[in-house]
């Protein structure tokens, strides 16, 4: 019990100002909701360094990667990671642009990440570089570059 | 673990044959497609493909108002439909910023682990035809009646209960419930003890599953997996004691690991799980207090303020996670499920490079995945 | 009972006069085999009917209940019927001949060993007659041979099916069956070599004092393990495990042909049940010390081999499979030493008892 009341410990919030601390420029709007949720938004370009830095930091489950459309300009890429000793959710959003969404993958950083980045890939188009077998997951092949679940998708064929 | 391990990479050599395990196929109830490359009986390359009944719950769940959601998470997994509903309820209490009643909590944590129970007693049922066990399934089938019907008699139907409410739940316990569970429950120890006994000294079952499908703790770390296959490994991962929600930390309870991360493991921490649920319901009955079921008034038609939660519950079969983004109107502007099958699907491939067609049925059964919530 | 037993003395004279007069006549020999065939293709009905019910006995569910009264006895009519007049299948890229072969092959394989089960010896006039449709004087290896030939309609069905479950099926048989066709006839050469004979008449004859699952116990665990494997039962079927193979060797096979398929395993039981009860359960003598009390030895044969058909279905109701690998090393490094062992401890005790 000591040694996972010990690791509990370090997985809390201080990871937080560690991270706005270690990337100023890079991490914004740290928001903590509750005891066991933080909300940070992240510049798209550095997220494979940030996922580097928590994984170091004992974040060693990434719980989801979620997509947001944000219509007209934005769409937003959504991390959940948490850790396998600590009940702390950080989740992390990264803004992508919406006529050239892509961003890179962090399939060498955490391996299940890689049908969740399909799966967030053939549902909103965001293009993970790097991201190996980038295909489509659950729907049929036919359906690649129709994204349906953006917010402008009008049923299949997609007239937009 | 590389990605190579999900993928068919290269058309099979002369010696080497495709073997195409589905979408109809005895394995598993729910269709997929699990290409095998195999050399003999060995396993060379393994792929697993999903999205047959891609129901796309997603989209859908931006185009319902909040309760009418309700029903449909029943829909992902009707072996979950419990935990699916409470996930989801307490997700919009946090975004509608109340509080179940002190009862609720108790009534959902006690259909929660109902849930549970019946969810592994079926899993391992279906685990067990899948190493040609058929008496043992069928017992457990038996089992599982018992249990679906005392969580009937709590929520009015045997599958896709629908129990969970904003801010509390349906209805409240029927007259007579504690001793008909606990007269019910008491009988399902006993026979789970006798299962446990017969699975655990059977030469033969030891030896179709000690040792096959070895998921070390670290390489279930990496694969992303939770619950059983994870507690297997010997990882003491549990968000009922990890991120205690309702009444879990009033309650006491164990979190089952085992050590050896196989299948036997993982078969047997379902089974020890499901004395242990039995123990925290319980305690459930006999602390329950007095009380409203559900709140003064229940709010149908609901317009949370704009902003976002994720919350999670310990699934039968793992983390389940629900991401509700709300732009202040009576429909999600986003709704992402993560749920536990689909990071326990993701890992099935690389559990079954070098192994035997024969254990693929037995490693596949034992993740306990379910197409239906891979697919979602 | 007295009358009964002289009904089927009466019958059996009868027998013994048509045998006797018109022994070499080939319509004889004809309406006799069809008449034992007729017997066992009737045991291996109420074999399937005993499995469903007694299976489902174990498994704490009812097993047929709706056709025929409430025991389901007319389940089975239903079920041919059923299958009669399903649509014959032959995938297009199946060998044909090859595929049509098999069942017939497998069933062919059932009915030629049942030409030389002896079902009871009568003795008339001093004479002894032993009351099968053919007497010959190496039919326990005729019998061993011609199973072998089942083997052969896993096969055929494998590769001519065009299916690659039905494929692996197949190999997985032919792999099973070379380990096990080994320790199968090594027990049969020692019980042989107990009774200084290869006819099974005589090898009955010479348990009238002591059935030989007293005097070599480990032959009859050796040969009922082998046997199961070579029937494909619980825990030896992985020719057609489900889960993983999906119907096995018959995935492809559909209406009549899957029935033929599945009616012929079922014979290969039902005649494997009489074997063990032929060679290791002292056939028609009645029990040890009590004799046979009267009854004529027919019934001692049948009851017998109704034990060890409900042991088989017990095995098939208490074990899970084992895998293909795991199998073959049983065969080849558990059987076949046990099964020498046996021979030598069976050469020794009959050449004591001779």
């Amino acid at each position: 019990m000591g040694d996972e009341q010990a690791a509990i410990q370090v997985i809390d919030k201080t990871i937080m100002i560690e991270l706005s601390d270690k990337f100023p420029d890079v991490v914004s709007d740290v928001d903590v909701p509750s005891p066991n949720r933080a909300i940070a938004r992240i510049d798209p370009s550095k997220v494979h360094e940030i996922m580097q830095f928590l994984l170091d930091k004992g974040f060693d489950h990434l719980s989801c990667i979620s997509g947001v459309d944000y219509p007209p300009d934005k769409m937003e890429v959504v991390y959940h990671v948490t850790s396998y000793s600590g009940p702390l959710v950080i989740t992390l959003k990264a803004s992508v642009p919406r006529d050239d969404p892509n961003i890179d993958s962090l399939c060498d950083i955490y391996w299940n990440a890689n049908w969740y980045e399909r799966e967030t890939y053939e549902l909103y188009g965001i293009k993970f570089n790097d991201c190996p077998y980038l295909k489509v997951l659950l729907l049929v092949e036919e359906m690649e570059g129709e994204w349906p679940l953006r917010k402008d998708y009008a049923g299949y064929p997609n007239p937009t | 673990m590389t990605h190579e391990a999900t993928q068919i990479t290269s058309p099979p050599k002369p010696s080497e044959m495709l073997l195409h395990l589905g979408p109809q196929h005895p394995l598993q109830p729910g269709p997929f497609l699990l290409d095998l490359k195999i050399e003999g009986e060995t396993i060379r390359e393994a792929e697993l493909k999903i999205g047959y009944i891609h129901k796309g719950m997603e989209k859908v769940f931006e185009d319902r108002t909040y309760i009418q959601i309700l029903p449909l998470t029943d829909r992902i997994c009707y072996l979950a439909s419990n935990s699916n509903n409470d996930v989801y309820c307490r997700g919009m209490e946090e975004l509608l910023g109340i509080e179940p009643t002190d009862r609720a909590k108790y009534l959902r944590v006690l259909t929660n682990e109902l849930c549970r129970i019946q969810s592994h007693l079926l899993g391992i049922g279906e685990y067990t035809t899948d190493v040609g066990f058929l008496t043992m399934f069928i017992y457990m089938v038996r089992e599982r009646e018992s249990v679906v019907s005392l969580l009937e008699a709590i929520t009015g139907s045997r599958l896709n209960h629908n129990y969970a409410r904003f801010g509390g739940v349906a209805q409240d316990l029927p007259p007579g419930y504690k001793e008909m569970a606990l007269k019910s429950l008491g009988k399902l120890k006993e026979l789970i003890k006798s299962h446990d006994d017969m699975m655990s000294s059977d030469s033969i079952y030891l030896k179709r599953t000690k040792g096959v499908g070895t998921l070390t703790a670290k390489e279930a770390g990496e694969l992303g997996v939770a619950g059983p296959p994870l507690r297997a490994a010997g990882v003491n991962y549990d968000l009922r004691r990890l991120e205690p929600y309702l009444v879990y930390d009033e309650l006491d309870f164990n979190v089952i690991t085992q050590t050896d991360g196989d299948v036997f493991s993982r078969v047997k921490v379902r089974l020890l799980e499901i004395l242990e649920s039995i123990y925290i319901i319980e305690q459930c009955l006999d602390q329950m207090p007095s009380g409203p079921y559900k709140q003064d008034v229940t709010p149908y038609i609901t317009r949370p303020e704009p902003g976002e939660v994720y919350s999670r519950i310990e699934d039968p079969r793992g983390e389940m996670g629900m991401y509700i983004i709300s732009d202040g109107s009576d429909k999600p502007y986003r709704f992402r499920i993560r749920g536990p099958a689909f990071a326990t699907a993701q890992a099935l491939p690389p559990l079954l490079i070098g192994t035997y067609v024969a254990d693929v049925a037995a490693i596949a059964a034992s993740m306990d995945s379910c197409t239906s919530e891979v697919d979602r | 009972m007295g009358t009964f037993v002289e009904l089927y003395d009466g019958i059996m004279e009868l027998l013994v006069v048509l045998f006797s007069t018109w022994a070499l006549a080939p319509w004889v020999r004809g309406v006799l085999g069809g008449l034992v065939i007729g017997a066992v293709f009737g045991g291996a009905l109420v074999m399937v009917y005993l499995e469903r019910k007694f299976l489902g006995d174990i498994q704490s569910r009812i097993g047929p209940n709706r056709v025929g009264g409430r025991f389901g006895v007319l389940q089975l009519i239903a079920d041919a019927i059923k299958l009669f007049t399903k649509e014959d299948i032959i995938p297009a890229k199946a060998d044909k001949w090859l595929f049509i072969g098999a069942p017939i092959v497998a069933l062919t394989s059932g009915f030629l060993m049942v030409a030389v089960i002896p079902f009871d010896l009568l003795v008339i006039n001093g004479k002894e007659y032993a009351v099968a449709v053919s007497r010959m004087d190496i039919s326990i290896l005729y019998l061993e041979a011609v199973s072998g030939l089942a083997i052969f309609a896993i096969f055929m069905a494998g590769w001519g099916s065009g299916s690659k479950y039905s494929l692996l099926a197949g190999f997985r048989n032919v792999a099973k069956m070379i380990g096990y066709e080994v320790p199968l006839g090594i027990s049969i050469i020692s019980v042989a070599v107990m009774a200084h004979s290869l006819d099974i008449v005589e090898i009955v004859q010479a348990q009238s004092t002591l059935w030989y699952i007293i005097a070599q116990p480990l032959g009859f665990v050796v040969f009922f393990i082998a046997l199961l494997a070579d029937v494909g039962r619980i825990p030896f079927d992985q020719t057609e495990a489900e889960e993983e193979l999906v119907a096995g060797w018959a995935t492809e096979y559909s209406g009549m042909r899957w029935g033929l398929a599945f009616f012929a395993e079922y014979l290969h039981a039902v005649v494997g049940a009489f074997i063990i009860t032929l060679i290791f359960l002292g056939g028609w003598n009645g029990l040890p010390l009590i004799g046979n009390l009267n009854i004529p030895g027919i019934f001692w044969l049948i009851a017998k081999t109704i034990m060890v058909i409900m042991l088989f279905i017990w095995v098939r109701g208490a074990l899970p499979r084992y895998r293909i690998d795991q199998v073959i090393d049983i065969g080849w490094k558990v059987l076949i030493p046990l099964a020498l062992l046996n021979l030598l401890w069976s050469t020794i005790i009959g050449l004591i008892w001779a």
